[in-house]
């Protein structure tokens, strides 16, 4: 039996196990670590389950190349000197900024880092994005606008010396269950627990306060828990003159919110809100923790803001057992963003607008003429797309059809491009428009880091050979920059990537495969002596002082109405992975849900006639889908929700492509529906 | 009686490497304490129950039990050298036990005993548990036994197979030991028995059904299905069937099966007898608490406490015995 310890390739949680080999070197299991400061032994149950799908037979083990409509197999030389011309071509017609990479939250760091190396260097644009742009891009935008720094504020552990802890639109046990369970234990322990979500999850059956704000409302409610925390006197004054600016701004605005009027937008009643508030204003130590809830909106930003305006308020920053904590989706959703897999900056954070850090990258990588101007995000590249703006798109380990809102957009947007190239691990529905197909290997089959929700730079380490001619994306990428004539792209391993984005990433700067050899290390850790930062903010914000931004609250772009009465909401379930491409073939994992569900309120049921388990159409003004009603009191009367795992009944089918104005993330978390049985 | 010091228990079980595929604890690069060949990592005998349970040698989270290839069907070999197994406690053992009988009532589980046949087990006991805890002296639940004075193991032999290997260990020296045995036999008997008495009579307050279903409704809600009771469970014995096609054959395997996911007893139809994480968590534990007394005449939770340490919200067996005996013991 060999033992690779490795990193989850699920969520952001970061959880370190052993992939077990048997001496035919097929994967037979995984064995949790018991000294991980993050995994103590535990795993969820997709973690436990993570070993299934790497040899499954659907795996890509040749490239493909599509000839008279059909994808055939062809040979890596032909595939890859395919795109490598197809590109350049599309380029000499059309112009550097008519083809995009899409690279990918799954992939590593040093994958992520040489996709957008690969993008700026050798085809010289910043059309480079990822799909954070569909779950935290508005952290992103909305923390660093205010604190300076857009990730976690703190790390998992805090989670044990909070007082009280606010969850917000982040179905923790599910979805970071090991933070899930550590909140329960939290509570255990005798801290405060409010969860302000809509839907009855594990956490709210713990929560001292359930509070069930209409969905949308977020800005409202919270800028009256401010108003009611400054109406009584309860906000951290001295932090407040100590550590922040505008607060008169903030003032002046939450002064709007009292809790009548919020409690009405919200639906709820104002002794809630100021109950909140005292709970929450008055624990020594208050966490708030938040995810999708928030972000997918087109107030996603405003969502942000508001939390970290709380948290300023209340003095709840830049000390332990506090913070604003976005939970990020991916295993390496925030690697992904520190990488620059993003068009507006490179590695760090490091604005692509910005002179001198084009002159240090130019310098670095021996090119000239880096582009200046900020990139197409993923959600506009689609749009552009449609348009036929964008003529050639590289996509690296996402299904957007499955991933992004309005399939029949995208599937418009697919169709209007001159070249697709997809790399990928499984058959995608994506990759059924695609020209050529790369095949990637999974996880498993490389080496590599990951950066886990907490700012944690962890080893990913290859447990057995590639999979039939699979290469890892890194190869891949490499081979790609060489053929295009681009010489600054040879690594002998992603150890010497990952050296590379240490020398130009300051955030990076003490992290090597030597130093996280055992334990990972959390960003910035600007030098080989630097230990890391678990708690953003000490002392100082990374913009200074952190800046009150108030918002007003703005409705979600489209409510239910007479014609589409429900509000559909949609998101993940524990068992599944976004498009399910890995978790629909892991045994357990597919046969715990098989079927395209949508939660519906008992009520709602009733008055509808509708029975558990029965087969209904689910419609809105993009298109419409059949799934099984699940009636459960999860959910609020009025209201639908749908996880987007299903290639059959696909959610994003239903969902609206509005975006948030500063962030380009769409709304999946509030649209118009309809419902109506099958038959 | 044969006395090894730490640093002779490597070279004696290098030494039977020619006729066993032996296995022990050994420590990996993190730390975690694990089961493995000599040679995957420096030995870790002390420390106490290892954390992987070791019935999974014997059944492991997934194997093949048989292939279809180019007409032929393969069923899985028996090892060709008996495993010998040492790092159980004195409860792994009679985990160990109980699981046997299992495999092999009524019909017998070829791909158990593929490996179970013809295996050496080896317990570890006396003065070398986690933080100077002394672990229990098993006897003749094992072949061979291991037990620490705190200083250097006693070799103690329990079945012929264990006195033959004692007979032939050329390393460490032969002491009368009589008296030191004696004194950690009367250690490991006064040992606390508080554990087994509260799941004694969780059990029986389980069998006379004086728990009710609101109990079983509040304690599910900490779940978060995560499966780890079931899969670090020594006496959990559940697996699922799969056929897997590959490119040129077809492979029939089983993987670890958890009673605490609905998909484990939803029917065809959709309905789901055990349909609610409340009867999935009574479930598991009236199944080794009552159903299993039932059945197989004994508790079949031996105390191991693997499901406490690894259950991230606490409704471990031992916890939530304590929880029934509690509340509904008077």
């Amino acid at each position: 039996m060999k033992r690779t310890l490795t990193t989850c390739p699920y969520c952001g949680t970061g959880c370190n196990f052993y992939l077990l080999s048997n001496d035919e070197e097929r994967l037979v299991g995984v064995e949790p670590c018991t000294e991980d400061i993050v995994t103590r032994g535990q795993l969820c149950v997709k973690g436990w389950n993570a070993f299934e799908f790497i040899e499954h037979p659907d795996r890509l083990s040749e490239p493909l190349i599509r000839r008279g409509g059909r994808l055939e197999a062809s040979s890596w030389d032909e595939a890859l000197d395919l795109v490598v011309n197809r590109f350049k071509d599309i380029q000499t017609r059309y112009g550097n900024d008519s083809i995009a990479f899409f690279s990918s939250a799954k992939a590593t760091n040093e994958e992520n880092y040489l996709m957008m190396k690969l993008a700026r260097a050798v085809f010289k644009t910043n059309n480079v994005d990822h799909c954070a742009r569909l779950c935290h891009s508005s952290t992103v935008v909305g923390l660093a606008a205010t604190l300076g720094s857009g990730a976690m504020t703190n790390s998992i552990s805090c989670v044990d010396q909070a007082d009280c802890i606010l969850v917000t639109g982040s179905n923790t046990t599910e979805q970071h269950p090991l933070i899930g369970s550590r909140i329960i234990n939290a509570v255990q322990n005798g801290a405060k627990l409010i969860v302000v979500d809509n839907r009855k999850i594990r956490l709210a059956h713990h929560a001292h306060m359930h509070i069930r704000c209409r969905n949308g409302t977020d800005v409202a409610f919270f800028n009256s828990i401010m108003h009611v925390i400054i109406k009584e006197g309860l906000e951290d004054k001295q932090f407040v003159s100590a550590r922040t600016e505008n607060y008169e701004e903030l003032r002046k605005v939450v002064a709007n919110y009292p809790p009548e009027r919020a409690a009405q937008i919200a639906g709820i009643s104002p002794q809630e809100i100021i109950n909140a508030a005292r709970m929450f204003a008055s624990a020594p130590r208050g966490m708030i923790v938040y995810s999708m809830g928030i972000t997918q909106h087109t107030h996603g930003v405003d969502n942000v803001k508001s939390l970290a305006n709380l948290a300023m308020l209340t003095g709840n920053l830049g000390r332990p057992g506090t913070g604003v904590n976005p939970l990020r989706g991916q295993n390496n959703v925030q690697g992904a963003c520190d990488m620059g897999a993003l068009p507006d900056v490179y590695s760090g954070y490091q604005k692509v607008t910005d002179a001198s850090i084009q002159e240090k990258f130019e310098k670095a990588w021996g090119v000239k003429g880096l582009p200046d101007k900020v990139g197409l995000t993923t959600t506009v590249a689609i749009d552009a797309m449609a348009d036929g703006k964008l003529k050639g798109l590289y996509v690296l380990g996402e299904n957007i059809m499955m991933s992004h809102p309005d399939q029949n957009h995208v599937r418009k947007a697919l169709q209007n491009l001159e070249f697709l190239v997809v790399q990928e691990i499984f058959p995608t529905l994506t990759t059924e428009f695609a020209h050529v197909v790369l095949p990637a290997t999974s996880f498993a089959e490389k080496d590599g880091t990951f950066t886990s929700t907490e700012r944690r730079v962890q080893r990913v380490r290859k447990a057995m050979e590639p999979i039939g001619q699979s290469r890892p994306d890194w190869e891949i990428l490499c081979e790609i920059a060489r053929r295009a004539g681009y010489g600054g792209m040879i690594y002998s391993s992603p150890k010497e990537i990952m050296d590379e984005i240490a020398i130009l990433t300051p955030i990076y700067g003490g992290i090597s495969y030597q130093r996280i050899d055992k334990v990972g290390l959390q960003w910035p850790c600007p030098d080989p002596g630097h230990p890391g930062t678990p708690i953003l903010h000490e002392g100082r914000f990374s913009r200074g002082l952190g800046l009150f931004s108030p918002v007003e609250y703005r409705p979600s772009a489209e409510l239910p109405d007479q014609e589409y009465p429900f509000l559909l909401s949609t998101g993940r379930c524990y068992f599944h992975f976004h498009g399910a491409s890995m978790t629909k073939r892991s045994r357990l994992l597919q046969r715990e849900v098989p079927l395209p569900y949508i939660e519906i309120s008992p009520e709602d049921a009733k008055e509808l006639g509708l029975a558990d388990r029965e087969w209904v159409y689910v419609s809105t003004r993009r298109g419409q889908v059949k799934a099984q009603a699940r009636v459960t009191d999860v959910v609020m009367r009025g209201v639908l929700f749908m996880p987007f795992h299903f290639e059959e009944g696909a959610a994003n089918v239903l969902t609206l492509n509005a975006l948030d104005p500063g962030a380009k993330i769409p709304e999946y978390k509030v649209c118009a529906a309809r419902i109506r049985r099958a038959q | 009686m044969r006395i090894l010091t730490p640093t002779e228990l490597q070279p004696f079980f290098q030494s039977l490497e020619p006729d066993y595929e032996v296995r022990v604890p050994i420590a990996l690069p993190d730390g975690t304490r694990t089961l493995g060949r000599m040679g995957e990592g420096p030995l870790a005998i002390e420390g106490g129950p290892l954390l992987i349970k070791p019935t999974s040698v014997f059944f492991p989270q997934y194997e093949t039990g048989l292939g279809y290839e180019e007409g032929v069907v393969r069923v899985q070999a028996p090892l060709p050298k008996p495993l010998f197994l040492v790092g159980l406690t004195a409860q792994d053992a009679d985990c160990l036990s109980f699981v046997d009988e299992f495999f092999q009532a009524n019909y017998q589980d070829d791909i158990y005993f593929n490996k179970r046949k013809g295996a050496v087990i080896v317990v570890v006991s006396g003065r070398c548990g986690q933080d100077e805890e002394f672990l229990k002296i098993a006897r003749n639940k094992c072949d061979l036994e291991l037990i620490s004075d705190g200083a250097k193991f006693i070799v103690v032999p329990n079945t012929e197979t264990g006195r033959e290997l004692c007979s032939k260990i050329e390393l460490g020296k032969d002491e009368e030991v009589a008296d030191s045995l004696a004194a950690l036999e009367k250690e490991s008997s006064e040992l606390s028995t508080e554990e087994e008495e509260i799941l004694r009579q969780s059990s029986h307050i389980l069998l006379e059904d004086k728990v009710p279903e609101g109990f079983w409704a509040e304690i599910s809600r900490r779940c978060i299905a995560c499966t780890a009771c079931n899969l670090f469970c020594p006496t959990c014995t559940c697996f699922d069937v799969y056929d897997r096609r590959l490119k040129t054959k077809i492979e029939r395997q089983r993987l670890w099966d958890s009673c605490q996911l609905d998909g484990f007893m939803r029917e065809a139809s959709g309905h789901n007898p055990m349909g609610s994480e409340a009867l999935r968590t009574r479930r598991r534990i009236h199944h080794k608490l009552a159903a299993d007394v039932l059945r197989w005449g004994r508790i079949s939770c031996f105390l191991c406490g693997r499901c406490d340490r690894v259950c991230p919200t606490g409704i471990g067996i031992k916890a939530v015995s304590r929880e029934i005996v509690k509340r509904y013991g008077a």
